[in-house]
């Protein structure tokens, strides 16, 4: 089950990667947020799955393909591909693969969560989320509404026609 | 029951490709979607660690991340619209006024 939904993430994030049509490139960010998704379930997190399909396949991916649409610039990318970014992305993530593996494999802690973990079967619930959310995290909730707002407004102030 | 390392990995590697997609592609809309992506990888792990941690904050950290996320794309998008509305293009080779 694991390795079906991890297969659904990275097949779809590479096809984004790798498709010419902005419209299809879009449709497997779809297929890699749902497998993120399948992925939130089998951590016993049914809550972030839920907010996942909700917030990013329902919200942001319907504003992104609406945009794309209405853009109507389907065109292919011009010219050859870019040989110096290319292998700049290539060491970026070598470096960062080696520094990723070599913390994964010294860190005594990461070994005691793992096992920490198996030893807890519970599900993450909602009621669990939200005490968190507002009894501890309330300062970061507030910001984030407000960021919200912001993003609103400028979002409306940017595409009105007449700026 | 699902390893941390499995993960910690997958997520790596949806990182990995967000990196690549931002570096190599041109297209705008191509270039927000990778960093969606991106932030998607970190929400991966912050709900793996609070699976294994047994803490509900990371979930909460997470819901605040899916929220920073929507904004962005929502910024963005309007930016990409009104670039589209005046330059005539979303390519971002194209875009290069500001090039010394």
């Amino acid at each position: 089950m694991f390795i079906t939904f991890a297969l659904i993430t990275l097949l779809g994030a590479l096809g984004m990667l790798l498709q010419k049509n902005v419209v299809v490139a879009g449709l497997c960010m779809v297929a890699a947020f749902f497998g993120v998704a399948g992925l939130f379930v089998l951590l016993a997190n049914p809550v972030a799955a839920a907010l996942q399909i909700i917030v990013y396949t329902g919200a942001i991916m319907v504003l992104v393909l609406f945009v794309i649409m209405m853009l109507n610039s389907h065109e292919e990318e011009a010219g050859a591909a870019r040989p110096v970014q290319r292998w700049l992305s290539l060491a970026l993530i070598a470096v960062l693969a080696f520094a990723a593996v070599k913390l994964v494999l010294a860190s005594a802690g990461l070994n005691a969560l793992a096992v920490k973990g198996a030893e807890m079967p519970q599900a993450m619930t909602l009621q669990k989320v939200g005490t968190t959310l507002f009894a501890d995290h309330l300062l970061g909730f507030e910001v984030a509404g407000l960021v919200l707002l912001a993003a609103m407004i400028g979002a409306v102030a940017l595409t009105k026609r007449n700026l | 029951m699902v390893s941390l390392n499995a993960v910690l990995l997958i997520s790596f590697l949806l990182f990995s490709i967000g990196i690549a997609g931002v570096l190599i592609r041109r297209n705008a809309l191509i270039i927000l979607m990778c960093v969606e992506l991106m932030l998607n990888a970190a929400n991966l792990n912050f709900i793996a660690f609070a699976r294994h941690n047994g803490s509900v904050a990371g979930q909460a950290f997470a819901l605040l991340v899916m929220g920073f996320a929507a904004a962005e794309v929502a910024v963005g998008l309007a930016l990409v619209v009104a670039l589209y509305r005046r330059r005539d293009t979303v390519q971002v080779d194209d875009i290069n006024l500001l090039k010394g």
